[in-house]
């Protein structure tokens, strides 16, 4: 009888194959403008990555006697690297998958064994953590076989060991994102989170010490203790216990011709997937389910604090608990100062800032990619210790705008541009409010571009002062980062106005249509453009023979392009998203 | 057919289910009332074996929804107020979809299709996708979904939201019809007029414990007071002092 009916495993991956077909098909009545767009960026990404590893691939493949070295070092660390993302990858989204997952609720009330819900979310999730994996190695994978000019039979095979290497991060994720659900709650995740994270910054400083560079270590017979010392760095991407370092071995013994010790690390791989994939498909199911149980059944995270339980009861034995309730937080307060701002305006202020805070995906993702940026930004002192050609500075420090700008670009189009979309959902309460929505659109825009100011214009002065410019340099760049920060804030609330979404809750969803695409396109364009424009019109020359001449005029044409860019990318479709707003209708 | 046996569940600190024990036999028509927050969700997803019991035990015709949750869920039904479904595939899908995961085979599900798809009216949208339906149709295929297997036990969150009076009469008609059947129906609703025009028995839960339990007329009684139902049911719904306070209603759990 049991042989007569379809797996449950087998549905559940027949019902997921037809909605992805049916996705796949459903492209046809989107936009074309859309589909191309997203057709010549991810081209374009293929190109562009495979030209650059390419190049990059022959250029240290040529250093006298190191090139092969070298190249090996950077693949171990590159799969080390990616190893380590990948796995961060699969417990954000296995957790997500398993705990937080409309489906997994579902199929755990029906006659489904637990067993079987896991072993389907674990491969979902891991497709899902993983698939931008290969299409971002593949260009570094095709360049790496061109420039070694292996045998054909290398791409079908590195295929293969990559689709197994990515079930060990994806086995691993799943099992540790049981683990935090069962023994951490939020707080204490976030907690120990930040406590990991300090203790690998503080691991990371101790070790990557800059290493001085003095002529006297460069002659000959020294510059070979220097590179050691260099690669000693990176010497645990070959630690042999990691399953980097079985792919890598894997890849490149099989690019060299040497099948056997390829094969041997292709079985090591091959088995460690064997043995934890079985041991997950086997045996975690049960714990899946403990885990989610405990998951649902979290009281309040705060009332683990007596302090707050204290509070909560000192609340509730008031004689005039709301009256306590309503008083001003301390932003609300600086706010009201003087009475500039309107009490409507001070109280979507106030909330625009609650949502932001209390979202953690939202402020995660500014201060991971600002963080990021500043470490980057702190750790410019110890280049230009190193670097004395202003040109080198010049040009670091027009890569630094233009950093800054695209982390700007990424969450204007992932925060501000869904925003409209978001508030015509909620019409009941801010739509229909006296305010009216485009004093509410042109709010969010000034509120976004001040707020991201403080950032953008923290970072570039930072980035001025590690490459110890001087203040007509520091007064330019501010300049420009105003400039670009108002722009890059009136496309997103422009486009977001301009192309809303008022059907979709999932802001992620919002910014994956058209208009989300367009204007991560056209802020993309716009800072490429920008900072180009701005760079070969530098007033201080952008040739390295050229750079400390002061060239007023150059300086004049390229600053008036660039504001008129900047003018046209930023008003145009602002001013098109409040009239739309204008005439929307609700 | 549902036993719930001193069931308790804690989150954190709250004890939002407070020792409810309860036994719904095989053809009644169950509803439970309730204010918001008074543990009727926790207990449907204990008694559907979503989440553990902190203690006691749920069973559906006599299998224990964690020792034996298999063996439970084959008999079981649940719809939750806002079901899931799959957006990208058509109501005949989704509705086949099920009936293969409750193992029956292709000829009983056409069989039994053909009788609730009429009655549901859903013939217009069974071959688009799901994604498009209003809210009041795709409650229509999630519950024709739910009863396709011909449950010995349903539960249902909510029936009548998004459904027009039309539907919500149909889906009443139909219930009855399967609890006549010998079907077990446990509903848990706000709308007290569903609840006294369908219930062989209701039950009031307030503050996690099983308030009160019986037909209409005896919950009327215990409560003192005449006419619709909504006056017992305020009367027994009174905020309850904090524990250990003195003067809380004395409950009344456990009456099967």
């Amino acid at each position: 009888m049991t042989g007569t009916f379809p797996s449950p495993l087998r549905l559940l991956v027949g019902t997921a194959v037809r909605s992805m077909c049916r996705r796949v098909v459903s492209l046809r009545d989107q936009s074309w403008l859309l589909l191309a767009l997203i057709t010549a960026f991810l081209s374009g990404y293929a190109v562009l990555a495979f030209a650059l590893f390419y190049g990059g691939l022959r250029f240290i493949g040529r250093f006298p006697g190191l090139g092969g070295l070298l190249v090996e070092r950077l693949l171990f660390l590159l799969f080390a690297c990616l190893f380590g993302l990948l796995l961060i990858s699969n417990l954000i989204v296995s957790y997500t998958n398993l705990f937080r997952n409309r489906e997994t609720a579902f199929l755990l009330t029906l006659p489904v064994p637990r067993r079987v819900v896991f072993q389907w979310k674990l491969a979902e999730s891991t497709v899902i953590a993983s698939w931008a994996f290969l299409f971002l190695i593949a260009p570094l994978l095709v360049a790496y076989g061109l420039v070694h000019q292996v045998a054909w039979h290398f791409y079908p095979m590195v295929l293969l060991m990559i689709g197994l290497f990515i079930g060990l991060p994806g086995i691993l994720g799943c099992w540790l994102a049981v683990q935090v659900a069962r023994f951490m709650d939020r707080r204490t995740f976030q907690v120990a989170l930040v406590l990991g994270v300090s203790l690998l910054v503080a691991v990371l400083v101790l070790r990557f010490r800059p290493t001085m560079v003095t002529e006297e270590s460069l002659e000959t017979a020294r510059v070979l203790n220097v590179i050691d010392r260099l690669l000693d760095n990176t010497r645990f991407a070959q630690f042999p216990l990691l399953p980097s370092y079985w792919l890598s071995s894997s890849v490149q013994n099989w690019g060299e011709g040497v099948v056997r010790a390829a094969l041997f690390f292709f079985c090591v791989l091959l088995s460690h997937v064997l043995f934890f994939g079985m041991i997950a498909v086997l045996w975690l199911g049960d714990a899946f389910y403990e885990a989610s149980s405990v998951v649902h059944s979290r009281g309040s995270l705060l009332a683990r604090w007596d302090w707050f339980r204290r509070r909560e009861e000192r609340q509730r034995r008031s004689s005039d608990p709301i009256a306590r309730l309503s008083r001003p937080v301390l932003l609300e307060t600086l706010l009201a100062w003087r009475g500039i701002l309107a009490p409507d305006v001070r109280a979507l202020i106030v909330k625009d800032f609650r949502v932001f805070w209390r979202d953690t995906t939202q402020w995660g993702q500014a201060f991971m990619l600002f963080g990021l940026l500043t470490v980057y930004i702190v750790n410019l002192r110890h280049f230009t210790r190193q670097l004395d050609s202003p040109f080198w500075i010049s040009l670091v420090s027009y890569l630094n705008l233009g950093a800054c700008s695209l982390n700007l670009a990424t969450l204007t189009t992932r925060f501000v541009f869904p925003q409209f979309s978001l508030e015509g959902k909620r019409v009941w309460v801010v739509g229909l409010a006296p305010i009216g929505l485009v004093s509410l659109v042109r709010l969010k825009f000034w509120l976004t571009s001040w707020t991201t100011l403080g950032v953008t214009l923290g970072l570039i002065l930072l980035s001025c002062s590690m490459l110890g410019l001087d203040a007509a340099h520091t007064l330019f760049f501010a300049a420009v980062i105003v400039v670009m920060t108002f722009t890059l804030n009136a496309i997103a609330v422009g486009l977001g106005a301009l192309y809303p979404n008022f059907r979709e809750t999932n802001p992620a969803k919002i910014v994956s249509g058209f208009g989300g695409t367009f204007c991560l396109v056209l802020s993309f364009l716009y800072i490429v453009g920008s900072v180009v424009l701005l760079a070969l019109g530098s007033p201080w020359g952008w040739r390295p023979e050229s750079v400390g001449e002061f060239r007023p005029y150059h300086a004049l044409a390229s600053g008036t392009a660039f504001l008129a860019i900047s003018l046209l990318s930023g008003a145009v479709p602002l001013r098109m998203g409040l009239r739309r707003v204008a005439a929307t209708e609700l | 057919m549902i036993e719930l046996e001193d069931l308790v569940k804690h989150f954190g600190d709250v004890r939002a289910v407070d020792g409810i024990t309860l036994t719904v036999p095989r053809g009644e028509f169950f509803c439970v009332l309730g204010p918001n927050a008074a543990g009727k969700t926790t207990t449907i997803k204990m008694m559907v074996g979503l989440i553990r019991p902190t203690s006691g035990s749920a069973r559906v015709a006599g299998f224990d929804l964690q020792s034996q949750p298999l063996e439970a869920r084959a008999r079981l039904s649940y719809v939750p107020d806002f079901p899931f479904l799959y957006d990208k595939l058509t109501p005949w899908e989704f509705i086949r979809f099920t009936g293969q995961l409750f193992r029956m085979p292709e000829d009983r599900i056409r069989t039994e299709a053909e009788e609730l798809i009429p009655r549901f009216s859903l013939e217009p949208w069974l071959h688009k996708p799901i994604e498009g339906l209003s809210h009041g149709t795709r409650q229509r295929v999630a519950i024709a979904s739910a009863l396709l297997h011909r449950p010995e036990a349903f539960v249902i969150d909510e029936p009548m939201v998004g459904l027009d009076p039309h539907h919500a009469r149909i889906v009443k008609d139909l219930l009855r019809e399967r609890s006549r059947q010998g079907m077990t129906i446990f509903l848990s609703t706000h709308q007290i007029e569903v609840a006294e025009e369908m219930a062989d028995r209701v039950g009031i839960i307030h503050q996690g414990r099983l308030m009160a339990v019986g037909t209409p007329e005896e919950l009327r009684r215990r409560a003192g007071v005449d006419g619709a139902l909504e006056q017992a049911f305020l009367a027994l719904t009174r905020p309850l002092d904090p524990p250990g306070a003195g003067t809380a209603m004395a409950p009344t759990g456990g009456v099967p």
